[in-house]
């Protein structure tokens, strides 16, 4: 977690965590054109308005990220009327990890098997590890209690592991 | 977490997600109102090309007379295009999107250079006139 200092330009910052912001968008929207838009949109807000508030950047930056995403899946009225609530897709088309130095088998492997597991636990999975959130910041983005969103990893680490080893065992 | 699953979390941690699109950033760059370098560079060219056309008109004009003559009206200034150039300066790979119809497809920004250059044919005096343009080609990817 860290705060922008005054004289970082938002060039560096968006190209240090535009991935991570984009990762968490993909999960929430339905398409990678799409979660660009809710980035920029979340991005811009957040340049422009909220960065001189304190506190973690991160964290305030993927709420704004989540709300972009709300608001967008509200607008394109693709679903019914599902409060605070957003879909988790992580769209099929296109990687979602650059490819690794040893192989990109494992690369895939991994991204097949995230884009299985329930979007309740695919979300906290992906807030925690990339989005380098705590269980806290991520209970407060999800208005669950920080228990929950810990069980949820757990459950989201154990049906991965499950996965990857049984794609090795089948070759 | 826990020692159960070191392994998986620091591969994971390992995995780095893919970067955004520099069109993505270039969009931002659009929103914040940030003026780019480059395009007050490429900017500057028909303002300069334009000063350098104004110069060679007035260096073809005939000295002022008292009255029209022949000789004046003869000078009318005429300038004919005589070749147009596309030069293709950068281009950049904007990643993959989804399509409306759920066809996956890639963005390229492809940054241009056009130049028109006129002639007049009766004193040779040529005018170049370069513009910038972008262009943003969508093209459908194919998976074997």
């Amino acid at each position: 977690m860290e705060d922008i200092p005054d004289d970082e330009s938002w060039k560096d910052w968006f190209e240090r965590h535009g991935p991570k912001l984009l990762l968490c968008a993909r999960q929430w929207t339905r398409s990678l054109a799409d979660a660009e838009d809710v980035v920029q949109e979340a991005f811009v807000r957040f340049w422009r308005r909220q960065r001189q508030l304190g506190g973690s950047a991160q964290a305030l930056l993927i709420t704004s990220v989540r709300r972009a995403a709300i608001d967008l899946a509200r607008r394109n009225a693709r679903r019914g009327v599902r409060e605070e609530r957003t879909e988790g897709a992580l769209e099929s088309t296109g990687p979602v990890f650059e490819t690794p130095l040893e192989g990109d088998d494992r690369r895939q492997a991994i991204e097949s098997a995230l884009r299985q597991l329930p979007a309740e636990q695919r979300e906290v999975l992906v807030l925690k590890i990339w989005g380098e959130l705590t269980f806290g910041q991520i209970a407060a983005q999800l208005g669950i209690s920080p228990n929950t969103a810990a069980s949820r990893y757990r459950y989201a680490l154990a049906a991965l592991r499950e996965t990857l080893t049984a794609a090795d065992c089948h070759g | 977490m826990d020692d159960e699953f070191y392994e998986l979390e620091a591969e994971l941690k390992r995995l780095r997600p893919v970067s955004a699109s520099p069109l993505l950033a270039a969009r931002v760059e659009h929103a914040l109102g940030v003026p780019r370098r480059n395009y007050w560079r490429w900017a500057a060219l028909p303002a300069a090309a334009a000063l350098a056309g104004a110069v060679l008109l007035r260096e073809n004009q005939p000295l002022p007379v008292s009255g029209p003559s022949p000789a004046a009206a003869g000078n009318v200034v005429t300038y004919k295009p005589v070749s147009a150039q596309n030069l293709l300066y950068e281009q950049q790979d904007g990643g993959l999107v989804t399509l409306a119809d759920g066809t996956t497809a890639r963005r390229y920004l492809n940054s241009y250079v056009d130049t028109i250059t006129w002639k007049n044919p009766r004193t040779q005096a040529s005018l170049r006139w370069s513009v910038p343009r972008t262009e943003v080609r969508v093209v459908p990817v194919s998976f074997q």
